[in-house]
């Protein structure tokens, strides 16, 4: 049994690379890969620049965006002793989504500085991580002191509630028909047009959130006895709650920044690998980032090849292909067999 | 793995309040080394509170706890966790970890030492639980997991065990069993202390009885002090015959006053 849950998990990471090629190999032209790797990423060969510019940054904030989704999924779900958790819950997505949209709103009208960096791309997204950082920061002095989980989720849920309104309120009030779009596509989530810029600028927060999570590990698994219990193994205080929700703030926050928010990954994934890892909260935390990386790799791929009108959103893609995977899961729980 | 081998815990006028009621008030007692302590009294007494309070799973809101003459609230978290270990009365485990996972568990204040997979199954088998090592533990009954979360007290080195009702949901083979293992590990230098409903376990094999009523410590010492029909009825509300058999207690309750 646990040989084989490792090779699955070996298998994963060995899927991951092939991906990436196989991302790089996608598109609407076709490139010479080999040459186009070997002029370097200064090169200004149209296949380079196609290369360099704009399908290796994708590809990456792809294994980015879904590492992080699937890492505070995980978290998230340790956290509050619940499959049925997803980072959402806490108003990171939603918080950094009402950031992103009063930026889609005002942005074209800032001056200055401002406008010009709206402009060149990373304005939006840096917003967005402090609209994540705010909503969390809510939640949590919501909550108060020494929190449960269940009170800390239906902290999430009221916040969460009073941002969505706030969103719709947006919507409402769009001041036209194309930031309306805008704003609509953001929610949807899209890997499209993301470049460097992006890439970098979620990086290190999705690196302090898995330090920061790494962290908490074994309070994760301490919290697999409950609150007494993990108390009385040294895991006292607020510290370690504070650890895993700025933790999740900051990588999920930073990949629904610039991705938009895309949901699933966060919420299945860590269901998809939990039996791989013998259920350890604390390894699933990588093995849900490596899953998530892989599955919203592929999502992309998908919406890379397929040829329409509109480009597919990734949100959807993402369900598409976790969702059979769900459904398997479903089935075989209810033969005893795993869950 | 050196730690403290022997460790005396105290109690020093201990309160605690929970939405403005008190649970706790003044209770002010000692738990020895090589001392096995039943902590009894009826539902409502405070008996998980006191327990939770010395194991650091709550902070009393008033009065302190000394782990060997040192104010608990200043021990760090990580070290009173390799001091004291501690079974909640009810603890359900969120996801179904084998049996042996979750026993390694117990270790966690210790970090990861070599000989882990030895120190789970030698507390396995101290609670007849080998057999279910592999087992998930959402598979369990009741008195299988509850023996398998007594092998996750049991595996580190804790010098101080708390255990709230660890009999409930046991069979009386592995009632008999728990609380031999109990008297082993106090015979050996421990503290142990048990929240207890069943006052001929108690009296069979504990040193020293606490008894509690309505948060108050209504009196301690040895079960034949403590285990008189007029105290038990006054605060049981029961009558009761109480004789020791060949060394063995029996309590037997005859019918409410």
């Amino acid at each position: 049994m646990l040989t084989q849950n490792k090779s699955a998990l070996v298998l994963f990471a060995l899927a991951l690379p092939l991906a990436l090629i196989a991302a790089l190999a996608s598109g609407p032209v076709s490139i010479d890969l080999g040459a186009a790797l070997g002029d370097g990423w200064r090169s200004e060969n149209s296949d380079a620049v196609i290369l360099w510019q704009l399908r290796l940054p994708r590809a990456l904030l792809a294994i980015l965006v879904g590492a992080a989704l699937g890492m505070g999924g995980a978290a998230m779900q340790g956290m509050l002793r619940n499959p049925l958790a997803e980072p959402a819950l806490l108003g990171v997505s939603s918080g950094a989504a009402l950031a992103a949209i009063l930026m889609l709103y005002y942005g074209f009208s800032l001056p200055g500085f401002w406008g010009l960096a709206w402009q060149s791309g990373w304005l939006l997204p840096a917003l967005a991580i402090v609209g994540a950082f705010c909503a969390v920061a809510c939640v949590w002095l919501l909550a108060g002191r020494g929190a449960s989980a269940s009170r800390l989720v239906l902290a999430g849920v009221a916040i969460n509630a009073f941002l969505s309104a706030l969103m719709a309120l947006a919507l409402n009030y769009a001041p036209s028909m194309f930031a309306m779009q805008e704003i609509v596509f953001w929610l949807l989530g899209s890997l499209a047009n993301r470049g460097w810029d992006q890439l970098l600028l979620a990086l290190p927060f999705v690196l302090i959130g898995a330090v920061l999570l790494f962290c908490a590990r074994n309070y994760l698994r301490a919290l697999s006895l409950g609150e007494a219990s993990a108390a009385s193994l040294g895991f006292r205080g607020r510290r370690y709650p504070l650890l895993v929700l700025a933790g999740i703030a900051s990588a999920v926050g930073a990949a629904v920044a610039v991705a938009g928010t895309i949901g699933f990954v966060g919420l299945v994934v860590p269901h998809l690998v939990r039996p791989l890892v013998r259920q350890d909260p604390g390894l699933l935390l990588w093995a849900s980032a490596l899953a998530g990386a892989l599955l919203l790799l592929l999502a992309d791929i998908v919406v890379i090849n397929f040829v329409g009108a509109q480009e597919l959103r990734i949100g959807a893609v993402t369900a598409f292909i976790g969702a059979p995977f769900f459904f398997w899961l479903i089935v075989s729980a209810r033969r005893g067999q795993l869950l | 793995m050196k730690e403290k081998k022997h460790l005396e815990a105290s109690c020093l006028k201990l309160g605690l309040e929970r939405h403005g009621q008190p649970v706790l008030s003044e209770i002010s007692c000692t738990f020895k080394p090589y001392e096995l302590t039943a902590v009894v009294g009826p539902n409502g007494a405070g008996k998980s509170s006191l327990l939770q309070c010395l194991a650091g799973a709550l902070k009393p809101t008033s009065g302190r706890i000394e782990l060997d003459g040192q104010d608990a609230e200043q021990v760090p978290a990580a070290r009173r966790a390799r001091l004291s270990a501690f079974l909640p009365q009810a603890e359900v485990p969120a996801w179904s970890l084998s049996s042996a996972d979750l026993v390694a568990l117990g270790l966690l204040p210790w970090g990861r030492p070599a000989d882990r997979e030895q120190r789970v199954s030698a507390a396995l088998n101290l609670v007849d639980a080998q057999q279910f090592a592999d087992r998930p533990v959402t598979q369990l009954s009741g008195g299988e997991l509850r023996r398998v979360q007594l092998a996750r007290l049991l595996v580190g080195e804790a010098p101080l065990l708390i255990a709230d009702e660890p009999t409930a949901a046991l069979d009386i083979r592995h009632q008999l069993q728990l609380m031999q293992n109990f008297r082993r590990q106090a015979d050996a230098g421990k503290t142990v202390v048990l929240a207890l409903h069943d006052l001929s376990l108690a009296a069979r094999f504990c040193d020293r009885v606490l008894l509690l009523q309505g948060g108050q410590l209504r009196a301690q010492g040895t079960a034949e002090d403590v285990f008189t029909p007029a105290l038990i009825g006054d605060v049981y509300g029961v009558s009761c015959e109480f004789r020791w058999r060949d060394g063995v207690a029996d309590f037997v309750p005859l019918d409410l006053l």
